[in-house]
């Protein structure tokens, strides 16, 4: 008697039945974390910024005399719009939603045992989560950052936004900030996947991240490494920050900083997939 | 015994003073709050830093005979305990960052899993209202927001009035008012915040993100409108600096947290808790009509 097992006819194994099942969760997880009501909040966030450039853009009438044709100025006040409100808040705070409530959501709607009862491996069922929440985050985000960005340039006039974009540096702005936002929601989306999976009372330790993260300029050079933030400063034009507190260091080079944070990524993803192999659903305690 | 048996009997056992009934409800939330180790460890974290405060409070006045050198100034004059001192040193620390700590955890758990399991009919089905519930879960955060914040800061200026003598005592009697009131307001604002957030997101997980948000988000929004139009009046969104200013008005110090008139910050913050008791009144209702 052999000990193959016998598969019938016509059912997929190993890689395309993963691609298959990947894409299954990947369907599902993109109309839950982009159509319910959860992500009524994610949508508040990713429309502050746009707000913002709205409030400026309607603010031109009542702007000095050439202040408004100013498109450096403009370019400058969004650069620190971006690295203090935009990817220490916004981003921050939508990848801390969006990612947590990858399991946590589950676990609190009861439905998470429809997924483990289904014969798909856990680490496709990570992976297909958090690149569901990835590719959303990294959507919304990105194009809010954009967004922005156009509504706070407009006021310049078409002559010199068409120098900015066409003969200035508009367009590899544009896409430093769309890396770094893509980037951002990389690192802190796998950050928050771990810490949602690994503890019970996620927040917590997102309160304790958002502060590290936000003292991250008066920290000395070998702890600011230990943060998300001082790799995406690499990356996005952003401006050096000053004040009698800060300690100032030579910055990492983009071609540290992202291998870095994809190696980051793959480490807490590893973690996060080892957690859920072990995962046990209690649904009473929540 | 059969089931018709066991029909409806009203509560005839001894029934608390109606001024303190309200304080059931802390009694039994506290079985389940202290359960936790990490929240008793948290606690406990909390204290050390209004214990470090007095060790230096007694230092300052105590340099002389404890140094092992002979110290040829007056180590007083060096630094002044006084309003600032107790600003920044404790109502910050204490207040915003512990306090805030604190009801992130107890409070969005408060009302959201009564709730979520429609417990709301079994309190109110006894003899208790609705007003009396709301002060009780109030009070569950308030008693142990008042152990880490006001408690310590009134120890410390006792200390401090004890070193330092009847004239200092005298000449700074207002902080001591100021710390009380000033951090109760505080309480009492975060409780409200808390409770509303945990009624209107009904799973505490969501409701502990929705709290910290509201917290630090609006102030972000409002630092970046004043940033981008020269203004001061973004900072009305900013609860924390809000406490801040309403703080140094109370203490008597010249304002420098939060570029904003005095009244306006009292005002926003009376919105603020306007917003949540109508929230509050909204939400809890002792039946809901399903259609």
């Amino acid at each position: 008697m052999s000990g193959d097992v016998m598969v019938p006819a016509g059912t997929l194994v190993g890689w395309p039945l993963w691609r298959r099942q990947l894409a299954g969760v990947l369907r599902l997880e993109l109309r839950k974390t982009l159509l319910s009501s959860r992500s009524l909040m994610l949508y508040a966030l990713a429309a502050m910024p746009v707000l913002l450039g709205g409030m400026h853009l309607l603010a031109t009438p009542f702007m000095p005399e050439g202040m408004a044709s100013n498109l450096g100025r403009h370019a400058r006040i969004f650069t620190g719009m971006y690295s203090t409100f935009i990817l220490r808040f916004v981003i921050f705070l939508t990848c801390l939603w969006m990612f947590m409530n990858l399991f946590r959501g589950e676990l609190i709607d009861r439905s998470l045992h429809y997924y483990l009862l289904t014969p798909i491996r856990r680490w496709l069922l990570v992976t297909g989560k958090f690149l569901a929440a990835w590719v959303s985050a990294s959507v919304m985000l990105s194009s809010s950052t954009v967004l922005a960005l156009l509504l706070m340039v407009l006021p310049a006039g078409p002559r010199e936004l068409a120098d900015f974009f066409i003969n200035g540096p508009g367009v590899g702005q544009v896409v430093a900030y769309v890396v770094t936002t893509v980037l951002a929601c990389l690192g802190y989306g796998a950050l928050f996947l771990a810490i949602g999976l690994l503890t019970k009372n996620p927040i917590i330790p997102g309160v304790i991240i958002w502060g590290w993260e936000s003292i991250n300029y008066f920290l000395p050079a070998t702890l600011k490494k230990i943060s998300v933030i001082h790799y995406l400063q690499a990356l996005a034009p952003m401006p050096p920050q000053d004040g009698p507190f800060v300690i100032l260091v030579e910055p990492v080079s983009p071609w540290i900083a992202v291998p870095g944070l994809l190696i980051v990524t793959a480490a807490l993803l590893v973690l996060a997939t080892w957690r859920a192999q072990r995962l046990e659903i209690v649904y009473g305690t929540d | 015994m059969a089931v018709y048996e066991q029909g409806y009997r009203g509560y005839d056992g001894p029934l608390m003073p109606d001024c303190s009934r309200f304080l059931v409800i802390p009694r039994y939330a506290y079985k389940s709050v202290f359960a936790s180790r990490v929240f008793v460890g948290f606690l406990v974290l909390c204290y050390l830093w209004p214990l470090g405060l007095g060790a230096f409070i007694y230092g300052l006045h105590n340099l002389a005979r404890i140094s092992p050198v002979p110290i040829t100034f007056d180590p007083t004059e060096q630094i002044v305990i006084d309003g600032d001192f107790f600003l920044w040193t404790v109502m910050f620390p204490q207040g915003i960052i512990a306090g805030f700590l604190l009801a992130l955890h107890i409070g969005p758990a408060l009302i959201s899993s009564d709730l979520t399991n429609n417990a709301l009919p079994l309190y109110l089905a006894r003899p208790i209202n609705r007003a009396e519930y709301v002060i009780g879960k109030i009070s569950v955060l308030a008693i142990l927001l008042s152990l880490i914040t006001w408690i310590p800061a009134l120890l410390l200026f006792t200390e401090q009035a004890y070193y330092a003598g009847w004239d200092w005592l005298v000449q700074n009697m207002r902080l001591a008012g100021a710390l009380f009131v000033g951090l109760w307001i505080w309480i009492f604002v975060l409780s409200l915040l808390s409770l509303a957030i945990s009624a209107l997101v009904r799973w505490k997980v969501l409701a502990r993100a929705a709290l910290f948000g509201v917290f630090i988000i609006p102030g972000a929004f409002g630092e970046t409108i004043n940033v981008l139009f020269g203004t001061v009046w973004g900072s009305l969104l900013d609860i924390g600096g809000l406490i801040a200013r309403v703080w140094e008005g109370l203490l008597g110090l010249d304002f420098d947290t939060t570029p904003i008139p005095l009244w306006a910050a009292w005002a926003s913050l009376l919105t603020l808790c306007g917003v949540c008791l109508l929230i509050l009144r909204r939400k809890l209702q002792p039946y809901e009509v399903v259609r």
